[in-house]
């Protein structure tokens, strides 16, 4: 879809640390077809930032010195639903992904990735497509779990988090996630469940909105919950 | 302060009880013509005639005399000699005129309150038998007053003639109260109180004890121990009968009069023994002598008058000296009883026994009204007193019943105490537990991130500081040792997390630490992994060594092999399961490889989980495989 004469991908950076800063900013400069628009050090830089026009993708660090970069991409997300935000991180540990991804992110970007690396998942996250983990795979898979699934001797966590969802991911979706904790690729997944790369891209695209949402049902479930309480 | 409050309460209610009687008496007062004298004729006869149906007084032989009533001849103990046999008998007549100018009012009754007699009373109005009772010759209800509603036909006229005949053993028994003659108005008062108090409260509450002698009885069943509950049954029983002569035979009796005479007569001293023992239980003075006496007193008398044999005496006519002797002991009896239960300090026992010595006391004074000695017309009041008595003994059991009831509950709550103690004990000694363990598996972790740490990302950092310092090394290779790290790093946090028994899904993970290094390095991967069933010993730290074995073999094809594919694999073999990976590089010297440290390092790592690696190396490229055991036996937490 975007050719040669398409407009440049706007992009931005939220993040402290100086090395990575330079890094992200070389590997953007370095690629003809995006340009860095802004940079913030903190979240009060990012949350001015965010008042201005919007930008394709946005790239958010969560150990920020003023607050968490969960609130950011937060913020980002209700102020430009439409740009594509990544959090970035060492380790792509799951327990800082979903909780971004459950902020609005809709990929991770793992730091110490090569430059040209760095351009592919910008441009990969504008085109739809959005990177996973076996491990955050499995996790989504726990989170959906059916509910007659459901451990004999559910805690009462366990169905705070699973009564108001009916398991909403679709045969296919669970499929690919299954395959995913497999450690298979994407285009590996294609082949086995014969359809392109990029129906498997959207579908991880809509898993992780799917975890948006219902993260967000949940709060609301929980506040009414003690609210009654 | 609690007792004069108690006795505050006590007299309130022995004040109201007082008022009401004195009420009752006094709205209960007859009315009407009331006959106080009467004349009175006296005939020796033999054996027990029956009346003839008309009888004109004046035509009875013997000479009249005036007399006042009531009439009660004083008795002997004894009755005297008959004349062959048959027994000496007297049938007296009393004759009333009634004055004109006070005639009867219509519908009017005749009330006696009180008659003796043996067999019949037969009363004849102006000449013609008007009235028989139909009733044993003994026991035949002369505690029940009369009340004998007159003729009520079209041609009545008021009755101006009464005569009265009544028989019984010549010196024995034989009395008339004074009579009323009154419409319902003036007289159904009197007849109705007298009737209750004398026949009708004993009948009802004797038979209400003698239900609460069967709960009794049935509580005792339960708990033989409680022979308590037993004598209290026992006692309700012997009760019951002792009081049935104060309401029965009004009618023929079912038993004979000899039967019912030795049941009634008997019981008394059947309740001196049942108190006896109870009042024992209770204080524990154990006087074997007294129950010796009681019982021999109790079985002598029983047998003497026992109805069954020829020439047994009859318990009614020696009915005196029998009551004579059992008002003695029991007197006795109770009055050590109170001693003893006073030494004892229990209250109960002393009520208990103050109880059955008034009903004694009375008893003896009822004697008195048996044998005619004080006024015929009072009441027989023992009764009450034995009433009370067995009011006495209800309290007992009903206590008794209670604080059993409240030994239950308080041992309840003892048990509730204790178990909720060891509940606390176990909780404790549990939380130690878990405490102790939680800082095992902390210092398991700790080790196992030490040793990690050690052999991996120390190691490499230290030899990689060494490279740098003697300068011998260019920075492309930096970099890859670095990343080497880096990625030493990221398998030592992806073992953080738990796979839960999904081998797979370790394998993805490894795959996707080392996805971009193959990238970089150009060599294609191939991913033919299969399904395997679940390692339940795949734990952290053997899901590290897992990660560590495979990265160990992913790094030696990529330094070593020149290589440009890499097949993984997993599959079942001889019920373990094995990872395959396969390169299509050139190959080596398994036998000398082994003695690398990177292969020995896989060997090590792969025993201390129970597993083994295998190589096989061709010169068209190595096979490098790690078999895992399904169940990990030695791993296994029991």
């Amino acid at each position: 879809m975007p050719d040669s004469a398409s407009p440049l991908l706007k992009v931005a950076l939220v993040e402290d640390d100086i090395a990575f800063q330079n890094s992200f900013a070389a590997a953007v400069r370095n690629s003809t077809d995006m340009q860095l628009i802004g940079m913030a050090h903190n979240v009060a830089q990012a949350r001015r930032m965010l008042a201005g026009d919007p930008l394709d993708v946005l790239v958010v660090d969560l150990g920020l010195p003023d607050g968490s970069g969960i609130d950011v991409i937060r913020a980002a997300h209700a102020s430009w639903p439409d740009c594509g935000i990544m959090v970035s991180t060492t380790f792509a540990d799951e327990k800082h992904v979903i909780a971004s991804i459950e902020a609005g992110a809709a990929g991770y970007l793992l730091k110490d990735s090569s430059a040209e690396k760095i351009a592919d998942e910008i441009r990969a996250l504008h085109a739809g497509g959005s990177p996973i983990s076996p491990r955050i795979a499995r996790q989504i898979l726990l989170r959906f779990r059916p509910v007659e699934q459901a451990p004999q001797v559910p805690t009462a966590a366990a169905l705070a988090t699973a009564t108001p969802i009916a398991s909403p991911l679709s045969p296919r979706e669970r499929e690919a996630l299954e395959l995913i904790t497999k450690g298979f690729s994407y285009d590996e997944i294609a082949e086995l469940m014969l359809v392109s790369r990029n129906t498997v891209m959207t579908f991880v695209r809509r898993i992780y909105q799917k975890l948006e949402v219902t993260s967000k049902a949940e709060a609301i479930f929980e506040a009414r919950n003690h609210g009654i309480l | 302060m609690v007792f004069s409050r108690s006795l505050r309460t006590f007299l309130v209610y022995a004040g109201l009880a007082t008022l009401i009687l004195a009420a009752l008496y006094l709205g209960s007062r007859p009315q009407g013509i009331h006959l106080t004298r009467a004349q009175l004729l006296v005939q020796y006869t033999q054996g027990y005639p029956p009346p003839s149906r008309t009888a004109d007084w004046r035509a009875l032989p013997g000479r009249w005399q005036d007399i006042a009533l009531p009439h009660a001849p004083r008795p002997h103990m004894l009755p005297g000699a008959g004349d062959a046999g048959l027994l000496p008998t007297q049938t007296t007549w009393y004759h009333f005129t009634i004055d004109p100018a006070q005639a009867a009012p219509s519908g009017a009754y005749l009330y006696i309150p009180r008659w003796k007699t043996d067999g019949e009373l037969a009363i004849y109005v102006d000449g013609r038998l008007f009235y028989q009772t139909h009733a044993n010759l003994q026991w035949n209800g002369s505690n029940r007053p009369l009340w004998i509603p007159l003729e009520e036909a079209a041609e009545s006229t008021p009755p101006r003639d009464l005569l009265i005949r009544i028989r019984h053993v010549r010196g024995i028994g034989g009395a008339l109260s004074t009579l009323w003659i009154g419409d319902y108005r003036q007289l159904a008062a009197a007849y109705y109180t007298r009737a209750f108090f004398q026949a009708e409260l004993p009948y009802i509450s004797s038979a209400m004890f003698l239900a609460t002698g069967v709960f009794a009885f049935l509580v005792w069943l339960r708990s033989r121990r409680e022979t308590l509950y037993l004598l209290y049954a026992l006692m309700t029983v012997a009760t019951f009968l002792r009081v049935m002569h104060a309401y029965m035979g009004a009618d023929r009796l079912p038993v004979s009069d000899a039967w019912f005479g030795w049941i009634t007569v008997n019981s008394v001293g059947w309740t001196i023994l049942i108190a006896h023992l109870f009042l024992t239980a209770l204080h524990h003075h154990h006087a074997r002598w007294l129950t010796a006496v009681i019982a021999v007193m109790c079985l002598g008398f029983g047998g003497i008058t026992l109805p069954l044999f020829e020439g047994t005496a009859d318990a009614t006519i020696v009915s005196p000296l029998m009551y004579i002797t059992m008002v003695s002991v029991g007197t006795f009896t109770f009055i050590v009883h109170i001693v003893w239960s006073r030494r004892a300090g229990t209250m109960e026992g002393i009520g208990l026994a103050i109880c059955g010595l008034l009903s004694f006391i009375l008893g003896g004074r009822d004697m008195l009204l048996q044998n005619n000695i004080i006024d015929i017309e009072s009441l027989f009041v023992s009764f009450y007193a034995q009433i009370a008595l067995i009011i006495a003994f209800c309290q007992i059991m009903l206590s008794r019943y209670i604080r059993a009831m409240h030994a239950v509950a308080e041992s309840n709550l003892v048990l509730a105490s204790r178990l909720a103690e060891r509940e606390a004990e176990l909780n404790a000694s549990h939380q130690k537990l878990r405490e102790i363990e939680r800082r095992e598996v902390l210092f398991q972790e700790r080790q196992r991130l030490m040793q990690d740490m050690h052999d991996g990302l120390g190691s490499s950092l230290v030899s990689t500081l060494r490279m740098v310092e003697h300068g011998h090394i260019d920075e492309t290779d930096i970099a890859q040792l670095l990343k080497g790290c880096i990625d030493d790093l990221k398998l030592t946090i992806d073992s953080m997390e738990p796979v839960e028994t999904d081998l797979l899904l370790l394998l993805g993970t490894l795959r996707f630490r080392l996805q971009p290094r193959l990238e970089a390095t150009g060599i294609r991967l191939r991913w033919d992994v299969r399904d395997v069933p679940p390692l339940p010993w795949l734990d952290q730290r053997h899901s590290l060594h897992v990660l560590r074995i495979l990265q160990e073999a992913f790094t030696n094809v990529i330094k070593h092999a020149g290589a440009n594919e890499i097949v993984v694999t997993t599959g079942v073999r001889d019920g373990q399961v094995c990872v395959g990976i396969e390169d299509n590089g050139r190959g080596f010297d398994a036998t000398m490889a082994a003695q690398g440290r990177g292969l020995g390092n896989q060997a090590r790592r792969a025993e201390v989980i129970g597993g083994r690696v295998e190589f096989e190396s061709t010169p068209r490229g190595t096979r490098f495989t790690l078999l895992l055991p399904i169940e990990g036996a030695r791993t296994q937490p029991a």
